[in-house]
């Protein structure tokens, strides 16, 4: 590591440091893992654990663990407006999904083109580059290189999926999931160790 | 005495001492931080970083805001207009400083 005291290193060190906890992969790899196994179970609502349950106890998880180790930090203007851009994403990837299931429905009514019925029966590769491009871009946008390779990950499953028949989307879903929320669980050990609780005294404590 | 060594006389004491450079440097670079992260990007003790902030607010370089979440406690810190000013100069001074140096 250089010694020289760069500003732009700085704050590019303080910014991934509030990634290293694994929160955000065990938030990602258990969605993936919840729709997997929403589809092998072939009950829908077992997705909506993930929004009900994993979301919330994610972010307590966040302000019982990560807080009091690695502190509060709140980031300049250029950073918050990346984090902005995030909702652009979701809405976008929520758009894009809502197309898709226009599409199928416009679908079953039949009398449908050839090039509609292809898209139709590899369905899977357009739901990996919907998903996998949403990582990709969040990563761009937050300057979180590890998303990279979960938008690839994703991506290349669901093209293996589609290329093996009788290769279940839910199964491919479930480790691709699985896999991500193990290095989450993994990191998020490693982040505890490594940054011990501080169980700081208030600044006035000192003055009197 | 030299006219680089004036210049050195001019350089801000309160900024140029190395811990207080490092905190100033993080809160720099972001909008405003609590004592757990100055403490563990600068590797300061508790003490050290309650001592150099206190004199940092002396200086009206750094503004002390306290708050209580979740029923504790909570210190952060944030850079006043003042302050952000002083260390733009101070990065200024120093690098005409050390850019003014002769070749080896």
């Amino acid at each position: 590591m250089s010694n020289r005291l760069s500003l732009r290193e700085l704050e590019k060190k303080a910014w991934l440091r509030t990634f290293e906890h694994g929160l955000w992969d065990i938030g990602i790899g258990s969605m993936f893992l919840t729709f997997g196994l929403s589809i092998l179970a072939d009950f829908a609502a077992f997705a909506g654990i993930w929004i009900v349950v994993l979301m919330p106890a994610l972010r307590e998880s966040g302000r019982r663990l990560v807080i009091p180790r690695i502190g509060h930090v709140q980031f300049r203007e250029r950073r918050k407006r990346a984090k902005g851009r995030l909702t652009g994403v979701l809405t976008g990837t929520t758009v894009m999904g809502v197309l898709f299931f226009a599409f199928f429905m416009w679908l079953f009514r039949g009398d449908t083109p050839v090039w509609a019925q292809w898209i139709a029966n590899h369905f899977v590769i357009f739901i990996g580059l919907i998903w996998g491009g949403a990582l990709v871009i969040t990563g761009k946008l937050v300057n979180f290189p590890r998303l990279y390779g979960y938008g690839v990950l994703v991506f290349g499953s669901l093209i293996i999926t589609d290329s093996f028949a009788g290769y279940h989307l839910g199964i491919s879903l479930s480790l691709v999931g699985g896999l991500i929320l193990l290095i989450g669980i993994a990191l998020l050990l490693r982040f505890m160790r490594r940054y011990p609780r501080h169980e700081a005294p208030s600044l006035g404590a000192r003055d009197e | 005495m030299s006219e680089k060594l004036n210049q050195e006389y001019t350089i801000d004491r309160v900024i140029h001492e190395p811990a207080r450079l490092m905190i100033t440097a993080y809160l720099y670079v972001v909008e405003s931080a609590d004592y757990v992260f100055l403490m563990q990007n600068t590797g300061l003790t508790w003490g050290n970083l309650s001592s150099h902030l206190s004199k940092l607010e002396d200086a009206g370089y750094v503004e002390i805001t306290k708050e209580f979440m979740e029923k504790k406690p909570h210190t952060m810190a944030q850079l006043t207009e003042v302050g952000r000013k002083a260390f733009d100069g101070y990065r200024r001074q120093m690098k005409a400083l050390f850019e003014d140096l002769p070749e080896a």
